[in-house]
């Protein structure tokens, strides 16, 4: 330590350097000091002197420590009336000074000496390093989820065997089936009276002439309120008989159906199970660090999926009334039934909106009235008679 | 011939309380991002709790550091799991039309990186631990402790539990021996099979567990339930009961720079008691504290919006709301374990700790700084970091 910086601001105002007299009325302090060369304690007698706290050992040369150089080591258990005062020094060396609680007087005057240094030695260039790690890492997470794993998963998709998809979707749709039974059984009920399955079979045939997928098209019917459908890897649809009960006409559900099978021509479920295989493993490393995390991990995903699928939905819908015009149904029954969606539900938007699947109810309705309008077709004969309709509507017994 | 050393230990529980409320109130609001502060600072003040000799340890890592470490370690991570199971997930239903062999591989490759995680962590809270102003350090050898952790996993798999003491010794003695105080490494002596003894009670418990599991599943025989309501209990305390046996056999065969001895006296009924008392408490608290929680927030809710049923409120209130409730008993509960199980086991090791011929200390000296640039980022990501 150097005299160079003579007097010093302190906060009691200006203290002229090497003060002889106040040295002389302080009490003789001794505590222990470290020099961060040896584990080895050094009884050291303490004085102010000016600006300097000087640390005399009773042999060995003494050190003099500036006052603005002083820092406490924070967050110390048992507080200054326990554990007394730890100093150090801001430039990072190891010296130590322990001052006990034994000396109050002391561990008051010396806090009040260094007001605001609890800190701790700032590392160089640290912050411009932070910043930079920082936005690379948010960088390389989103290209890895948004970029990587979406693209590989659609090629992957691609070279996946028909028999490797159907058995992914088997797996799938076993672990949906329990993972929405609420009172945790055996998963939701499968329906299959058979008269209704007879119906919704007569139905699936009317679509599927039109179509050619490499598996063989499987309609399951899940006994679960909910009004929706979906399609899972390896040609399973699934209907939920809340959204049979819900449908007025049985072109609707058809239309509904032709949606779905517009995703497994498209293989869209098969790239959804692969993409989710890569991104869950993601997003549990960036938010599993935090209290559990389970929620903010199922939310970031439905997240994920909503922005995945916004352009492919749309094109289930294109896809869904060329099949119904083919199939000589009436591909506005899609409209009619979004109708009704939004007449139940309203239109999604705002907050929840952006955590569903489905682009705006408004859009389709339009698009799908359009398409209806444009082909001209009528219905050469409808999907289902009344009987087999009813028998579809009590499908879950 | 000098003193031993006796350790004190000046953490008490009221102020750790009011400290990591406070810590975890700003983690919540910070959405989990002052996590790194707050773990910096409660190793800050758990190391100048415990004062050997008087003096307390200092822990000197940076919430920065760790940041930056949590960053390059979930870049890493989010290339390796990500692109890995996508990959396992398509072979694996190419080749085999099912997921098992992917899920099992999956856990099976991670497995190296979580002891390899573990080792790296330890180096990073080594190299910032300070006690007398010198500096601890573990050297370099992550990979070479993951393969020889899985090693010995292998064993102590394979022979049901028996080989459990050797797999404690020989990775406590790899660890040990690679440690060090400044410029004085540790040596962990002893011999393995002196562990075997305290470990024979939560054996037994073990094999009786297993023994009564399989013979009631095959022979559909439901007493065999019954017996485990007994050999679960068993195990537990003789897990225990080994936990302590083995930390005190093996600090006290723990040498610094071969001159420095270490002794550890520690005990199960102590131990036992900490966990049975703290968790009745903590139970009690958490239930009495949920209730009263629950009540406000949904009397809240109805007198302020309006709403009649969960359903028919805006979910802009309540997804936020739910969040926030949600993150908030994970942290009081962490804060409790802190404070009723944490603290007072590490007050009873601190107590019962003493460094015989502490006169030798003299001849050590300080060591150089370890970047360890990871700052134990790994542990973090895996969620396999020390408690605190």
């Amino acid at each position: 330590m150097t005299d160079d910086r003579g007097d010093a601001n302190t906060p009691w105002g200006a203290v002229r350097a090497n003060n002889s007299e106040t040295v002389a009325q302080e009490p003789e302090v001794f505590v222990d000091y470290f020099d961060g060369e040896t584990p080895t304690p050094r009884r050291v007698e303490l004085r102010f002197e000016g600006v300097f706290l000087s640390l005399t050992p009773s042999e060995g040369t003494p050190v003099r420590w500036h006052l603005a150089d002083l820092r406490r080591v924070p967050d110390q258990a048992g507080g200054t009336e326990k554990a007394g005062v730890v100093l150090a020094l801001i430039d990072g060396s190891p010296q130590r000074l322990y001052i006990p609680a034994s000396q109050p007087h002391l561990a008051d005057a010396i806090a009040f000496a260094s007001p605001a240094k609890s800190a701790p030695p700032p590392v160089p260039g640290m912050r411009n390093r932070l910043l930079g790690l920082s936005l690379a890492a948010v960088a390389s997470v989103a290209l890895i989820l948004f970029v990587l794993i979406p693209v590989m998963a659609d090629q992957l998709a691609r070279f996946l065997p028909p028999d490797g998809e159907k058995a992914l979707g088997d797996v799938t749709f076993e672990q949906i089936r329990v993972a929405l039974d609420q009172d945790g059984g055996q998963g939701l009920r499968i329906c299959e009276r058979p008269a209704g399955q007879e119906a919704l079979e007569k139905m699936t045939q009317r679509l599927a002439k039109h179509t050619s997928f490499p598996y063989p098209l499987k309609v399951h019917v899940l006994e679960y309120e909910t009004l929706n459908a979906f399609a899972l890897p390896g040609g399973h649809v699934v209907l939920f008989s809340g959204l049979i009960d819900a449908a007025e006409t049985p072109e609707e559900v058809a239309a509904v159906l032709a949606h779905e099978m517009g995703h497994v021509a498209a293989r869209d479920p098969a790239r959804g199970a692969l993409r989710s295989a890569g991104s869950i493993g993601v997003l549990g490393l960036v938010f599993g660090d935090f209290a559990g995390g389970t929620v903010a991990l199922f939310l970031a995903n439905q997240l994920i999926e909503a922005s995945y699928s916004q352009a492919v939905e749309t094109q289930a819908d294109v896809y869904a009334t060329d099949l119904m015009v083919q199939a000589g149904l009436p591909p506005e029954a899609l409209g009619v039934f979004f109708q009704r969606l939004r007449d139940l539900h309203g239109d999604q938007e705002g907050l929840v909106q952006h955590f569903s699947t489905h682009p705006a109810l408004g859009d389709r309705v339009q698009a799908a009235a359009e398409a209806g309008r444009l082909s001209g077709a009528q219905a050469q004969s409808p999907v289902l008679s009344g009987r087999e309709w009813q028998e579809l509507r009590r499908i879950c017994p | 011939m000098s003193l031993p050393l006796k350790t004190e230990f000046l953490g008490d529980r009221s102020a750790l309380f009011s400290f990591g409320l406070k810590l975890s109130i700003f983690t919540v609001l910070t959405l989990g991002i002052y996590c790194f502060w707050m773990k910096t600072r409660l190793r800050r003040w758990y190391w100048s709790a415990i004062r050997p000799g008087g003096h307390p340890l200092e822990y000197t890592g940076e919430a920065l550091e760790k940041l930056l470490g949590f960053l390059i370690a979930v870049v890493f991570l989010s290339f390796y799991i990500g692109v890995f199971n996508l990959i396992l997930m398509f072979f694996s239903f190419t080749l085999l039309n099912d997921n098992f062999a992917a899920y099992a591989i999956s856990f099976i490759a991670v497995i190296p990186i979580l002891f390899f995680a573990q080792y790296r962590a330890r180096r990073y809270i080594l190299a910032r631990t300070r006690w007398r102003g010198i500096r601890f350090g573990l050297e370099p050898a992550a990979w070479r402790y993951s393969a020889f952790a899985i090693f010995m996993w292998v064993f102590t798999i394979i022979s049901l539990g028996a080989l459990w003491p050797l797999m404690t010794f020989q990775l406590e003695r790899f660890r040990t021996n690679r440690t060090w105080f400044g410029t004085a490494r540790l040596t962990q002596g002893g011999k393995w099979y002196r562990l075997f003894p305290p470990a024979l009670p939560a054996m037994l418990g073990l094999w009786a567990t297993l023994a009564l599991g399989i013979y009631g599943a095959t022979q559909e025989y439901p007493a065999a339930i019954g017996g485990m309501l007994l050999t679960v209990p068993l195990t537990a305390v003789g897990w225990v009961h080994y936990k302590v046996a083995a930390f005190r056999y093996l600090t006290s065969q723990k040498q610094i720079g071969d001159m420095v001895a270490l002794s550890s006296t520690p005990r199960t009924p102590r131990v036992l008691g900490i966990y049975l008392l703290g968790g009745l408490a903590i139970s009690m608290i958490l239930s009495a504290v949920s209730a009263i929680v629950v009540t406000a927030v949904v009397s809240v809710f109805f007198a302020a919006g309006g709403a009649e049923s969960l359903e028919e409120m805006s979910p802009w209130l309540t997804i936020p709301l739910g969040l926030l409730g949600y993150f908030a008993i994970f942290v009081f509960w962490d804060v409790l374990m802190q404070v009723f199980i944490r603290l007072p086991l590490l007050e009873h090791y601190s107590e019962t700790l003493e460094i015989e011929d502490p006169h030798a200390l003299t001849r050590f000296a300080q060591r150089a700084r370890d970047e360890s640039v990871d700052a134990g980022g790994f542990a973090e990501a895996l969620d396999v970091g020390a408690a605190i």
